[in-house]
C-alpha cells in the first residue's frame, strides 16, 4: 500500500508452519470498508483460508488474528485483538477477543492481521518486528507455564522496548479442549479452546514489538468522537468507578438480587446471602485485592491484582478472580470459599485454561458423582461432591496435564457427560459451557446463548443482563418472547462492532456507535456512518453463520440443554422455565430478524444485499 | 406519597457498591406508613443532599422529574418499571434493592 497508513498498513502476515514459510499479503481498503478489522477482518480471512470440515486439532485448521484501524490510536480501550479458529470444543467457529496490550504492539510491528496455517513438525515460537519475522525453535519453552514463558520471552528489554507475548501453557500443549491462549501474561483469548489449536500446531508463542505508526486522516473528526467517548465514560458509574472499585465480581450479589446466579450445575439459583458475601466483589476488595489495573489505554481498570495467604507456605499472587470464575468455580460447584476459588484461578491462569468451561466441567462432574454415575474409582480418590472446595486446585492441575480424571475433564462437560451416559447433565450449548447467568432468569439471555455463533457465550451471544435491571413499562422485557429476538440481535451486533474495532465491551455502558463512527471515519477517511456500521455487523454475523452451517451446525444446535425446559427456578416470585415452545418461537423469530430462512440459513436476498458470496467461492 | 390511617409496614432496603458508603451500610429496615409508594421510600432514604444526588436527576424530589440515570431500583427481584414505577405501593416485608447500574463479564 502506498501513501500514509490511515488506520491500517494494508499488510497481512501469513505464516505456514508446515513449510516454515512467511509471506506478506495485501489488505485492500475494500475489505476494511466491508469488515473494518478485528473480528470482522479475522472472520473474513479465516473463512477465505479454512476448510469448514477441517479437524480442529489437525493441520488444516487456521488461526486468524486481526486488529482494527483504531488500534494504534489513543482511542479508549483500543488495544484489543480478535482471534478466529475452528473450535476443538464445539466444532463450530471459535471467535475470541482479548485486551492487554498485545494488539496495540502487534499493530506497531506494522501489520493489520496474522494468519497461521499448517503444523510445525517441532515446537516453535514466532518473533514479529517491522524488520523481520522469524520462526524459532521452542524446544526450551515447551512444557513451561504461561508466566514463565512470558517472562522468558520479555526478559532483558527496557520498559519502553518490551515486547508483548501471546503464548500457551501446558493445557494447550496437552490439547485440553478449553485451553486458552494467554495474552500479556494474565489476559486471555479464553473460550473455545484456541490454546489446543495452537498446541496441535506446535505453536508455543508469538512475540511482537515495533514502533510503526498509523496516521489519522481527519484529526478533528476523530477528536470529536474521542472527546465525547471520554466524557461519557466519566458519567457512567460502571466505567467511572464501579469496575475499578469492585471488579466484575461486584456483580455477584446483584445477579443474586435478580435470581440469576447459578447454583450446583444450574440446578437452581438459591443461595444464602451470607455465603455470597464471602465471595463478593466487596469482600475481594476488602481482603485479597492489592490493586486495580487496566489494559493498555483503558481508564476503566477492572483488573484485580490479588494476593492469597496460604497456611504454612508463602503468599501467592496473581490476577482475578473475575465474576465468571467466582461463580462457575464457586456456587455452581456449591463452593463459597474465596481462597480455594482464587488459587484454582491462579492455576488456570498459569496453565492456560478457560475458567468458565473448567468450572462448568467440574460442576458437571460433581453432579455425575452425586448421581452415582461417575464411579469413585474414576476420581483418583477425590470426593467429587458439591461444596468440596479442596478438589478445585487439584482438578485444575490434573486437567491441564490430562492426568487421571483430568484426562476426561479435559474433554469438556459435554463429552464428560456423554461418556457416562448423561450428556443432559452438561450445561452447555454447542458443547460450550454456559456462563454465570441462568437463562431461566432472562429469556433474552437464553436466546443469546442459543444463537451465539461460538456456543453459549455472554460476550458473543449478547449481554442481556441490564434488561433485567431496567425494563419497559408493559411486558417485562427479560421475559418477552416478542421483544427478545430483536433485543438480542442488537446486543450481538453491538458486540460485533466492539470486537471489530478492538475496543472493550464495557464502553457500551457509557456510549453506543456514534463516537466510534466518528473516530473510525476520522482515522481512515472512509465512510463509517452508523448505518454502514450496522450493515457491516450484519455481514459479519451472516458470514459466521455460513461457516457454522458448512461445519454442520443447524437449528437443533441452537437450543438449551433439557434442564432449562424441564426444571423451573423461582424468579421474582414466579416459577420460570424456558419451554421448548418458547425456545422454538424465539429461535424462529430470531432467524427472521436476521434475514435467515427457517433453517437458519442466510437467504440469497440477504447475501446479495450484503455482497456476501456463499463460502468456498471468491468474494463478490 | 405517604399513607394515612396510622398503619405501619416495614421494608428492607439493601444497598450495593459505593451506595453502602453513601447510605451508611449494607441495608436498613425502614418503617413506613401503609400505602407509602416507592417514591415515598426514596424520599425518606434520600435524607441528605449527597443521598438525593445519587437517587434523583438534579437532586429533585421524588414527585419531580425522575430518577437519576443508571440508578437501579429492584422490588423483590423485579425491575421498578414492571412493579409500577415510582407510584408502586410497598407491602410488608418487601425487599427494595438500590444501586448504580453495574456491568460485568
Amino acid at each position: 500500500m502506498s501513501g500514509p497508513a490511515y488506520g491500517f498498513f494494508g499488510k497481512i502476515l501469513e505464516i505456514d508452519l508446515t513449510a516454515g514459510a512467511v509471506r506478506v499479503l495485501p489488505l485492500d481498503a475494500s475489505v476494511v470498508a466491508d469488515y473494518i478489522g478485528g473480528r470482522g477482518l479475522a472472520t473474513r480471512l479465516f473463512c477465505d483460508t479454512a476448510d469448514p470440515a477441517a479437524d480442529p486439532l489437525g493441520p488444516e485448521n487456521v488461526i486468524a488474528i486481526a486488529v482494527s484501524p483504531l488500534v494504534g490510536t489513543n482511542a479508549p480501550t483500543s488495544a484489543r485483538g480478535h482471534m478466529v479458529f475452528k473450535s476443538p470444543l464445539t466444532g463450530v467457529i471459535g471467535t475470541s477477543n482479548s485486551g492487554g496490550g498485545w494488539g496495540f504492539t502487534f499493530k506497531s510491528a506494522g501489520y493489520d492481521a496474522l494468519v497461521i496455517k499448517g503444523r510445525s513438525p517441532e515446537p516453535v515460537w514466532i518473533d514479529i518486528t517491522p524488520a523481520k519475522v522469524e520462526i524459532h525453535s521452542a524446544a526450551k519453552l515447551w512444557g513451561r507455564d504461561i508466566h514463565e514463558t512470558t517472562a522468558e520471552l520479555t526478559a532483558g528489554f527496557s520498559a519502553a522496548e518490551r515486547p508483548r507475548v501471546l503464548c500457551i501453557g501446558p493445557a494447550g500443549e496437552n490439547l485440553v479442549r478449553f485451553a486458552d491462549v494467554a495474552n500479556d501474561k494474565n489476559r486471555v483469548y479464553g473460550r473455545g479452546g484456541p490454546g489446543a489449536v495452537w498446541g496441535s500446531k506446535n505453536l508455543k508463542a508469538v512475540r511482537v514489538a515495533g514502533r510503526e505508526k498509523i496516521q489519522i486522516r481527519d484529526p478533528e473528526k476523530y477528536k470529536s468522537g474521542y472527546d465525547q467517548a471520554l466524557y461519557l465514560m466519566r458519567q457512567a458509574p460502571v466505567t467511572k468507578r464501579l469496575l475499578r472499585e469492585l471488579g466484575t465480581a461486584g456483580l455477584v450479589e446483584l445477579i443474586n438480587v435478580i435470581d440469576m446466579l447459578p447454583h450446583r450445575n444450574f440446578q437452581d439459583c438459591t443461595h444464602r446471602e451470607e455465603d455470597l458475601e464471602r465471595i463478593s466483589g466487596e469482600t475481594i476488595a476488602r481482603t485479597i485485592l492489592e490493586r486495580a489495573a487496566g489494559c493498555y489505554l483503558c481508564p476503566i481498570a477492572c483488573q484485580r491484582h490479588t494476593r492469597i495467604a496460604r497456611e504454612g507456605s508463602p503468599d501467592e499472587i496473581g490476577e482475578g478472580p473475575e465474576y465468571e470464575t467466582v461463580v462457575l468455580m464457586g456456587p455452581d460447584c456449591g463452593i463459597y470459599d474465596l481462597a480455594a476459588i482464587t488459587t484454582a484461578n491462579y492455576r488456570c491462569n498459569e496453565l492456560g485454561m478457560d475458567t468458565i468451561s473448567f468450572g462448568g466441567t467440574v460442576a458437571c462432574a460433581m453432579e455425575l458423582a452425586e448421581a452415582g454415575v461417575l464411579p469413585k474409582a474414576a476420581t483418583d480418590g477425590l470426593d467429587l461432591r458439591f461444596g468440596n472446595a479442596s478438589v478445585l486446585e487439584k482438578l485444575a492441575v490434573a486437567t491441564a496435564y490430562r492426568k487421571g480424571i483430568g484426562d476426561i475433564l479435559a474433554e469438556g462437560s459435554y463429552r464428560l457427560g456423554e461418556k457416562f451416559g448423561r450428556p443432559d447433565l452438561s450445561m452447555s450449548v454447542k458443547k460450550m459451557d454456559i456462563p454465570a447467568y441462568d437463562p431461566r432468569a432472562s429469556f433474552t439471555q437464553a436466546l443469546g446463548y442459543m444463537t451465539s455463533p461460538s456456543g453459549a457465550c455472554h460476550l458473543r451471544g449478547g449481554y442481556a443482563v441490564s434488561l433485567a435491571f431496567f425494563g419497559g413499562s408493559k411486558e417485562i422485557p427479560r421475559f418477552s418472547l416478542l421483544q427478545s429476538p430483536i433485543a438480542i440481535r442488537n446486543m450481538q451486533n453491538t458486540g460485533i462492532l466492539q470486537d471489530s474495532l478492538g475496543v472493550c465491551r464495557f464502553t457500551g455502558y457509557a456510549f453506543g456507535s456514534d463516537p466510534w463512527s466518528r473516530m473510525l471515519s476520522g482515522v481512515t477517511g472512509m465512510d463509517f456512518s452508523v448505518a454502514r456500521l450496522e450493515e457491516i455487523e450484519n455481514r459479519i454475523a451472516a458470514l459466521e453463520r455460513l461457516f457454522n452451517l458448512a461445519a454442520g451446525a443447524g437449528p437443533a444446535d441452537d437450543a438449551l440443554p433439557p434442564r432449562f425446559a424441564e426444571s423451573g427456578i423461582v424468579v421474582a416470585g414466579e416459577k420460570r422455565t424456558v419451554s421448548r415452545e418458547a425456545q422454538e418461537k424465539m429461535r424462529r423469530d430470531y432467524y427472521q430478524v436476521r434475514g435467515w430462512d427457517e433453517e437458519g440459513r442466510p437467504t440469497a436476498a440477504l447475501l446479495s444485499s450484503l455482497r456476501l458470496a456463499p463460502l468456498g467461492r471468491r468474494p463478490v | 406519597m405517604t399513607g394515612c390511617c396510622g398503619k405501619k409496614l416495614s421494608v428492607r432496603v439493601r444497598f450495593f457498591a459505593y451506595f453502602r458508603d453513601v447510605f451508611g451500610g449494607k441495608e436498613r429496615i425502614v418503617d413506613l406508613d401503609a400505602g407509602t409508594t416507592l417514591a415515598g421510600l426514596l424520599d425518606l432514604i434520600g435524607d441528605s443532599p449527597d443521598r438525593r444526588k445519587e437517587l434523583f436527576a438534579d437532586g429533585a424530589p421524588a414527585s419531580g422529574p425522575g430518577l437519576k440515570p443508571n440508578l437501579v431500583v429492584m422490588i423483590n427481584g423485579a425491575d421498578l418499571a414492571s412493579r409500577g414505577g415510582l407510584s408502586a405501593a410497598l407491602h410488608e416485608g418487601d425487599t427494595v434493592a438500590v444501586f448504580p447500574l453495574m456491568g460485568g463479564g
